[in-house]
């Protein structure tokens, strides 16, 4: 008995100094602590020499660093877990440019109206801001942008008197000849490689073929889909005869970007479809077999229609749930002024969001396609703006996947169901639509 | 305070411990799946529903094929999984030369963890470098297979990476299975004249039977809850033809914050487990007693 009770004395004690122990307040800092969650770039030296940077220019901030996978599904998939529970320890983070409208309806990313002016504003390109536009707040400040641009061996169309594609069925015959020219030359050539696995850059691939069709997802208030129209199909079938029964390996459809450009730079295709950042890889001689055999073009387009690139690109948001938000904007317009997109645009490629740098001559001189496809950058294609994108993105991939690796898929019937699940998903957003 | 008493004040962290962690979790669940919940458009609040999302899984086709491959998916890997595991425990219990190298050999994929296998797995079935190919076509590379951009090839893709992986665990509990039977009764067998076949329908099998069970229960429930390998290797596709019930039901909650039908689909994989598994228990119970009566 007696034992007993003193077993239980113990037991008490030790809970007692246990919740002692966490209640113990840690020494106070001098330093503001500034939590920012994002991935890191391919040339982490970049990231590298933004945040040294900051710390320098705030000697009383002090940064932690959240990596992130790069992936933008699993990225969000970990966001969204912090931001649902509120959680305060995340003050800025990095934004794809798919998310403002949910993070904004779902009310977990500050606006920015009071930090960012109209006039600075006016300094970036007008299309990442219309993205980080909903309902007339701003949710992001745009901090590179990407467009799918078209990339081809200079050196082999050259060879066969070819100038760059301006139609798919160009790039076809083009691609067709070239590779059976080289045929003995160099067996594993193939004309196309693009990003067909079912994950997101399936629908940036996708969305160029079926604008470029005069084709469009959703009709442009967002509300309904368009997917069955026959330009949309014509294009899905294009892609699926064409491109990954012609063209590509089938490996495309398990590619994402690293793959397809892989096969690309090892000098394994003749065309490729990528963001800017594919740029400094191809010409990189230890990354590369084509260095220098590599020219960049607008993507082709089908007859009557125009080119089209989707756009992308990331932003920096501040969290709702940011104790600091004066502080967490000071990284913000840090990290996206002239100078740090500089270093972004010199050290890794990355297109700047705001319209000066694009003047810059030793931004132009390391990236000269930023000049010439300066109207890329200017007309880049939004995928469709709704809080429900996470639901339109996987109805879309789903279809596409489907659409595209049976080569005897009923195209047209799919499209039609994916068109009803689509206007189904929609419908609970048109009761909130307020404008 | 009597020993009763005290026991029950030491129990009460554990209770606490598993009432937060385990059975509170799944009473939340099966709230939220009553509900509609859009993370993103709060503004339609917390709707009660009913059974809507349930009738939901039955409806959209998509979650349809999701649980038929799921089902596959288990069958199929546990079945082969048994097998294997089988023949590997009636090698591994035969003494010879090396005996200890090769049983730590056959644990070695059960030890790497998952998300690195299903990596390795797809690099081995990668089709530009892939070792698959390399075996099957040498240098052949205009032949070479892209194994996972058809839909059959990425699910026997995926349950042949499982199969790999967890075979040596059944085999492992097998083993256990096997070292408790007497060696008496194969001597005596050997005297009557049975043949190996017949010992081992006779002895090896019937006697195995509690060990075959819990194998069989374990590899199933862990079968349902496939997640990593598809996430990995296929990310459900192509053609979402590696959908799996929880990949399906992560990707409705994670990715679309669909709270209310992504809670209804871990439900009916909680409940098929829980049935599943009280089925095998049972069957377990019985067969435990019927030996101890004999």
């Amino acid at each position: 008995m007696i034992s007993s009770l003193r077993m239980a004395g113990i037991f008490i004690l030790l809970t007692t100094l246990a919740l002692a122990g966490c209640s113990t307040e840690s020494p106070k800092e001098e330093k503001t602590t500034l939590r920012f969650v994002g991935w890191s770039f391919n040339n982490p030296e970049a990231w590298e020499a933004i945040f040294n940077a900051f710390e320098e220019a705030h000697p009383d901030i002090r940064l932690v660093r959240e990596i992130t996978p790069h992936s933008s599904t699993q990225f969000h998939a970990l966001l969204s877990q912090k931001l649902r529970n509120q959680d305060s320890s995340m003050d800025v983070f990095l934004m794809d440019v798919i998310w403002p409208s949910e993070f904004a309806a779902a009310g977990w990313a500050l606006p920015l109206d009071n930090f960012f002016s109209d006039e600075e504003r006016q300094k970036f390109l007008d299309v990442p801001i219309l993205a980080n536009t909903y309902q007339d707040k701003i949710y992001g400040v745009p901090l590179f942008i990407d467009s799918g641009l078209l990339y081809y061996r200079k050196d082999l169309l050259e060879k066969y008197g070819f100038s760059p594609p301006g139609t798919w069925e160009e790039l076809v015959q083009q691609a067709e000849s070239i590779r059976d020219g080289e045929q003995s030359a160099h067996p594993g050539l193939h004309g196309y490689s693009g990003q067909f696995k079912q994950y997101e850059g399936l629908i940036c691939d996708m969305l160029e073929f079926v604008h470029s069709n005069e084709g469009s997802f959703l009709d442009s208030e967002g509300g309904r889909a368009l997917i069955d129209s026959p330009q949309a199909v014509e294009a899905v079938q294009f892609v699926r005869d064409q491109i990954i029964g012609g063209l590509a390996p089938r490996g495309v459809l398990t590619y994402q970007e690293p793959e397809s450009l892989a096969l690309f730079s090892q000098g394994n295709a003749v065309f490729h479809r990528n963001w800017p950042y594919a740029w400094a890889i191809v010409n990189d001689p230890e990354r590369s077999q084509v260095v220098e055999k590599v020219g960049v073009a607008k993507l082709p387009h089908f007859p009557g229609g125009r080119s089209v690139s989707t756009l992308g690109g990331w932003q920096l948001a501040v969290s709702r749930f940011s104790k600091q938000p004066e502080v967490a904007w000071k990284f913000v317009s840090f990290v996206t002024s002239p100078t740090m997109q500089k270093v972004l645009a010199l050290q890794a490629g990355r297109a700047p969001t705001r319209k000066a740098l694009y003047e810059d001559p030793e931004v132009l001189a390391a990236n000269p396609h930023f000049r010439d496809l300066f109207d890329i950058f200017l007309t880049a294609h939004p995928r469709p703006r709704t809080p429900l994108y996470p639901q339109v993105t996987n109805t879309l991939q789903a279809y596409f996947s489907a659409a595209l690796s049976d080569p005897e898929s009923d195209i047209p019937a799919l499209s039609q169901r994916v068109r009803e699940d689509l206007d189904r998903i929609l419908a609970p957003s048109q009761g909130e639509r307020s404008d | 305070m009597s020993d009763r008493r005290f026991g029950t004040l030491l129990l009460i962290p554990a209770a606490i411990f598993i009432l937060g962690l385990a059975i509170f979790p799944v009473l939340q669940s099966i709230w939220l799946s009553f509900h509609q919940i859009l993370l993103a458009l709060p503004g339609l609040g917390k709707k009660f529903v009913g059974l809507e999302n349930y009738g939901r899984i039955l409806t959209d086709p998509a979650a349809r094929d999701s649980i038929g491959f799921t089902f596959l998916f288990v069958f199929g890997t546990t079945l082969c999984e048994l097998i294997l595991g089988l023949a590997m425990a009636l090698t591994l219990n035969r003494s010879f030369r090396g005996r200890g190298w090769v049983r730590a050999a056959i644990l070695i994929p059960w030890a790497i963890p998952t998300v690195v296998a299903s990596q390795m797995w797809r690099y081995i079935l990668n089709d530009q470098y892939g070792l698959v190919n390399l075996f099957l076509f040498g240098s052949d590379t205009a032949s070479y297979q892209a194994w996972l951009a058809h839909p059959w090839g990425a699910r026997l893709a995926v349950m042949a990476a499982d199969i790999w992986k967890t075979s040596s665990f059944a085999a492992l509990l097998l083993l256990a299975g096997l070292q408790t039977i007497p060696n008496e009764l194969y001597e005596a067998a050997r005297i009557d004249g049975a043949s190996p076949w017949a010992q081992f329908r006779r002895i090896t099998l019937p006697l195995l039977k509690p060990a075959i069970l819990v194998t069989l229960l374990f590899r199933t429930m862990d079968a349902f809850r496939v997640f990593d390998l598809v996430f990995v290797m296929t990310q459900g596709g192509p053609a979402s033809s590696t959908h799996v019930l929880q990949f399906y039901g992560y990707q409705r909650m994670f990715t679309e914050g669909d709270m209310g039908y992504g809670s209804a689909v871990s439900v009916v994989v909680f409940l098929t487990i829980f049935i599943v598994s009280l089925f095998y228990i049972r069957a377990m119970g019985t067969r435990l007693f019927e030996r101890a009566k004999v």
